[in-house]
């Protein structure tokens, strides 16, 4: 059976996928989507008080995940506005509060910058709704902290299409770019060569330009591209594991994802036109390894408290008996368990417990 | 008076893992909510809420958005755009909706109609937890004087019973307290509750009534709480000695980084650095241990209790079986007796009425002969 966290989190992307699929930022949009999967739902059904806490904590912690990097800004956008819908719905009064944690602040206040500039005021108003209904607390981490070490505890997994691709290197250099460069490229070969004819006696002049600028730095960012794609489809083949079609569907959606995010900024330059170097016919076989950041997160495994305490701590054997060995005011203020969820039988057994406990004493 | 100073370099006042999900790097709790004030406005964490009008009006002020606009952003954003219901039924929100299509409620469905099978009544636990909840939220005081200042931290502490049984590793029976940056540490001492504190040692068969003036909390008042690197004593009373003068010592000889000691009467959390969700100690009567993990700390905000005096705030503590006397088996045991004639087992224990009636007469004479010994139920603070 999937845990509480793993339903929420497929609940919360499912919305999100949605609003992707719409191309929009628009709140209109997801409350639409809202609406149809009537996700208001999802607080019904929890008679105890203490149920719809925990629950609303869960859900407010796993969507508060959405509204932060490393996912693209349209996600960010569904990830808002599913925490307005969320905190707005929840069935008991005074609701609770969506963490942030001070390290994530500086995203919140950048994210709300960028929807200013691009003014998308339906985004601007709800953050500012939020800070409006004390939606938040501001706290150290995002989630409370128990030490609790959990055993082989699953990896949280990042949503592979919610993240956004990186495509500065393709927006910047671009068609106009390239054609500009190469303008004044030429301009500037022709004026040294005309400044050299001039005086014929000069020594030659120092060559500063490289002569194939242009088309290493167009094949560099294709190389880019073409390993981008890749990286792509095989993450397409991981998630649906039908790998011929994917292919086509994976370039169409990474272009999908780049017009969504020109639109949604408003900006000018059309995706189709700046991207038009993407057709060039790439040599499969050049750079298959692709930029040097791929390896992901490798993490360097340090041993466990317990096992660095032992290091760093020498104990000879009789020291640590002695220590080890209870006392009598230990023995009395330790607690004997009983765990609490079966107090009916525990409560026979009880008179036995008397005893066993006399006895000790 | 602060024994850790705070650190001038902002970016490690900003919290961030030492090890992931587990618990934070070292941090000073002070400096922690300066960074905080520093990058909000006073409005979004003052306790008023600011009302409807004032906020349109500055929203069309600060974006340049003409009426027509704001009304159209309003009825658009509205609560009314979430419904997902026709507007004259309010449904059940106790019970899950019918044909649901989220995982979630697909899940809380089926577990809905298990426990329907079972018909059994809300259950003890269930009840207590919704009273300390209830306890716990939205209390505001009549004064002003009382009220909690705006920008205040609130902890979130845990105090765990010491972990004498094994069963601790898998359970972790804890007080919940919740407190200010404000308090001290003395204050934080003076909340967590122990039986050890409350133990009586002795034999007062000949004198029951004078029992309740040898208890230890009286007897025993040192006390440390260590904190990274340093232990905090309690030094308040004459009595009090410096506990932690003994690790510290051992510390130097056996070749540990050095320790050094400050008052917790003096320390107040917020002067404090600490890692959030890591276990630190409270020791008391000697060697009474006791985990302490701060798991939460954050800017007190409007919902929660502001008033002052209702501080350290309990809002969990774990509940204990307590053994029953064993004549009357109602009460709580509070003596146990030996080499006693009138009683059915040896050891005995009994409640503090049937204690009295079975083993003194009215005028409260001792009969025959046995030994008595105050004793307290783990279960005494339930
Ligand atoms: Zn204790
Ligand atoms: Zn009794």
């Amino acid at each position: 059976m999937d845990t509480p966290q793993k339903l929420v989190k497929t609940d919360c992307e499912e919305i999100l996928h949605r609003f992707q699929q719409q191309e929009s930022v628009r709140f209109e949009i997801f409350s639409k989507i809202w609406r149809e999967m009537k996700f208001s739902e999802i607080f019904y059904g929890l008679p105890a008080q203490h149920e719809k806490r925990k629950f609303s904590r869960l859900i407010l912690d796993t969507a508060c995940s959405y509204l932060l990097p490393p996912y693209s800004f349209q996600i960010r956008v569904g990830g808002l506005y599913l925490l307005y819908s969320l905190y707005r719905c929840q069935t008991f009064s005074p609701p609770e509060q969506i963490r942030v944690a001070l390290k994530d602040w500086e995203y919140v206040e950048k994210f709300e910058k960028d929807a200013l500039e691009a003014k998308h005021l339906d985004v601007v108003y709800i953050l500012h709704q939020l800070m409006c209904f004390k939606a938040f607390h501001f706290t150290a981490m995002p989630t409370l902290l128990t030490f609790q070490k959990k055993r082989q505890k699953e990896k949280p997994r990042l949503c592979e299409g919610f993240i956004e691709r990186a495509s500065r290197p393709q927006e910047l250099i671009n068609i106009e770019l390239l054609e500009e460069l190469s303008n004044i490229h030429d301009i500037y070969g022709k004026l040294k060569t005309s400044a050299s004819l001039m005086s014929e006696d000069a020594p030659t002049p120092v060559n500063l330009t490289h002569k194939d600028l242009i088309p290493k730095l167009r094949s560099t960012v294709v190389d880019f591209y073409t390993w981008q794609q890749k990286r792509i489809e095989s993450d397409e083949e991981d998630y649906s594991g039908e790998g011929t079609s994917s292919q086509q569907e994976s370039s169409k959606r990474a272009e999908k994802l780049a017009a969504i995010k020109s639109r949604a900024f408003g900006q000018a330059t059309e995706a189709a036109k700046s991207r038009r170097h993407r057709q060039v016919e790439v040599d499969l076989t050049s750079n298959q390894a692709g930029p040097s950041n791929s390896s992901g997160h490798t993490r360097l495994s340090k041993p466990s408290l317990k096992v660095r305490t032992n290091e760093n701590l020498h104990i000879s054997s009789d020291l640590w008996k002695e220590a080890t060995a209870t006392t009598k005011i230990s023995r009395l203020t330790a607690l004997d368990f009983v765990p609490e969820e079966k107090p009916k039988k525990n409560y026979r057994k009880s008179n036995k417990k008397v005893k066993t406990a006399k006895e000790s004493t | 008076m602060a024994a850790s100073k705070p650190s001038a370099d902002a970016s490690s006042n900003i919290p961030d893992y030492e090890y992931a999900e587990v618990n934070t790097k070292p941090f000073h709790i002070g400096s922690f909510r300066n960074e905080w004030l520093k990058r909000l406005k006073p409005g979004d964490f003052s306790f008023q809420l600011e009302d409807e009008e004032t906020f349109d009006a500055n929203f069309a002020r600060e974006l340049r958005v003409d009426a027509e606009t704001m009304a159209e952003i309003k009825s658009i954003c509205s609560l009314d755009s979430l419904r997902c219901h026709p507007e004259d039924q309010q449904p059940d929100t106790n019970v899950v909706p019918d044909d649901p299509t989220l995982k979630t409620l697909i899940q809380r469905k089926k577990r809905q109609d298990y426990r329907a099978t079972l018909k059994t009544p809300k259950n003890r636990h269930d009840l207590f937890t919704d009273e300390l909840e209830r306890a716990a939220i939205g209390k505001n005081p009549e004064t002003v004087t009382n009220m909690i200042a705006e920008g205040e931290l609130l902890l979130t502490v845990n105090v765990y019973y010491p972990p004498v049984v094994e069963k601790f590793q898998y359970v972790r029976p804890h007080m919940t307290l919740l407190m200010t940056g404000s308090h001290s540490l003395a204050e934080l001492r003076d909340a967590i509750c122990c039986v050890s504190d409350l133990q009586v040692c002795g034999e007062f068969s000949n004198t029951p009534d004078i029992a309740p003036d040898f208890i230890s909390k009286d007897h025993f008042k040192s006390a440390f709480f260590f904190f990274e690197g340093i232990f905090y004593n309690d030094m308040r009373y004459p009595e009090c000695q410096d506990i932690s003068m003994t690790t510290i010592e051992w510390a130097k000889t056996h070749n540990f980084p050095t320790f050094s000691q400050a008052k917790m009467e003096d320390t107040r959390f917020a002067d404090l650095k600490v890692k959030v969700g890591f276990p630190y100690l409270y020791c008391h009567q000697g060697d009474c241990e006791h985990l302490v993990i701060i798991t939460d700390i954050r800017l007190m905000h409007t919902s929660d209790c502001l008033d002052k005096r209702l501080y350290p705030l309990l809002t969990h503590k774990h509940r204990v079986l307590t053994k029953k006397c064993a004549v009357c088996h109602v009460y709580i045991g509070r003596w146990f007796t030996t080499n006693d004639q009138f009683a059915p087992s040896n050891p005995c224990l009994f409640c503090d009425k049937c204690f009295r009636l079975l083993h003194y007469d009215a005028q409260g004479k001792k009969l025959g002969d046995f030994l008595a010994y105050p004793y307290v139920d783990r279960g005494a603070f339930n």
